[in-house]
């Protein structure tokens, strides 16, 4: 109650028991002539200039929705990583939206197969006869292949399948990791 | 330009008002930091994490008491480096003091020296108070905040704030008791 007391926080109750109290207790006079000390103390801790300027030189972006959030991060990667105390985020944002791209244009590649090439059904056989391939197919031994019957087939030249299983575990990672360390951050301006 | 319209511009995005507000609160901020972390270093990291946490998140400001708004990021901030400070064993809180680094002025050598070391002794006996109460200490007793504004801060009710005001005034002084001769 002596702290508030002396802030002058007590309702007009309080107070008076408190002034009645104090006026027949030696010991919380002293207690309280004490503490005044102490704020008085504390009343002298002196101000102190801030080293330097600490306005914004860099335009940061705003926080957005969480996917815009992480292709803008990108795009202003460069700005931030200025920033020592948002680089890794920054570093890590970029990271994860590099990732998706790369995810994305291979999934699109590789439904219009376009690093797939068009050879004819049989061309191995027709280059083992050729002498070009060390050991011709046993089932050619009948003589070349009818091209426009056997018709083409799609030969993938990129191992795509390995690589979006690949990348789409990348992304699930870095996503994950960027949305916490975001969420985080932004706990700074929320948390109370 | 009042601070209602610099706060207003500074959620469409505007840096420069953004940065008018920077200047009128920096010494503040960084005053709190300063007081709750002890280290020069540490409380520029800090004030600087709230300052562009409060840009990037004034968005979400409803209105109110901006300073106790901007403080309360601070406060946070300064959550945040104690705990990177603490997963630092090499360079604990408990070895961060506060520098003496009062502003000169026109003080007499004495007075400078004399402020000095009443820096330094209250320093350490703010920093071995947990961190609750050093923070209602600093902002009631040293940034001269209302208990309403530390309530804000602090998040929690006046009750509270009007007890951790207490316990960290009754520690300070058996600190200080135990340390100095300035005590009745």
């Amino acid at each position: 109650m002596l702290s508030p007391y002396i802030d002058h926080q007590l309702t007009s109750s309080e107070q008076g028991l408190v002034e009645a109290h104090l006026e027949r207790c030696q010991a919380c006079q002293r207690e309280l002539e004490s503490l005044r000390a102490v704020v008085n103390l504390v009343h002298r801790v002196p101000s102190v200039s801030p080293p330097r300027s600490f306005t914004i030189a860099e335009a940061v972006p705003k926080r957005r929705a969480a996917p815009v959030a992480v292709f803008s991060a990108a795009t202003s990667g460069a700005v931030l990583l200025l920033e020592r105390r948002v680089a890794s985020l920054a570093v890590l944002s970029a990271a994860t939206a590099g990732a998706v791209l790369l995810l994305a244009f291979f999934f699109v590649s590789d439904a219009l197969n376009l690093f797939a090439s068009e050879v004819p059904v049989g061309v191995e056989e027709r280059l083992g006869e050729a002498g070009l391939l060390a050991e011709p197919s046993p089932d050619m031994a009948g003589g070349a292949p009818d091209l426009a019957e056997a018709g083409y087939e799609t030969v993938e030249n990129w191992p795509f399948w390995q690589l979006e299983v690949a990348f789409s575990a990348l992304v699930v990672i870095l996503g994950a990791v960027t949305l916490i360390w975001w969420l985080k951050r932004r706990k700074v301006t929320e948390r109370g | 330009m009042e601070e209602d319209d610099l706060i207003l511009r500074s959620k469409e995005g505007d840096l420069d008002a953004f940065n008018q507000l920077v200047e009128k609160y920096q010494r503040q901020v960084y005053n709190l930091a300063l007081r709750m972390l002890g280290k020069a270093p540490a409380a520029e990291d800090a004030t600087q994490e709230a300052l562009l946490s409060a840009f990037k998140g004034i968005g979400g400001f409803r209105g109110g008491n901006f300073r106790a708004w901007l403080l309360r990021i601070t406060a946070n901030a300064c959550r945040d480096q104690m705990r990177f400070w603490r997963r630092r064993p090499a360079v604990s809180l408990d070895a961060l003091v506060l520098e003496p680094e009062a502003d000169r002025g026109a003080q007499s050598p004495e007075d400078y020296a004399l402020r000095r070391e009443l820096g330094d002794e209250i320093a350490k006996a703010l920093a071995a108070l947990p961190a609750d109460q050093r923070l209602a200490v600093i902002l009631y007793d040293i940034e001269g905040l209302s208990y309403e504004e530390i309530a804000q801060v602090m998040n929690s009710s006046l009750g509270t704030v009007r007890s951790r005001l207490s316990r960290g005034r009754v520690r300070l002084r058996l600190y200080l008791e135990q340390r100095m001769e300035l005590l009745p």
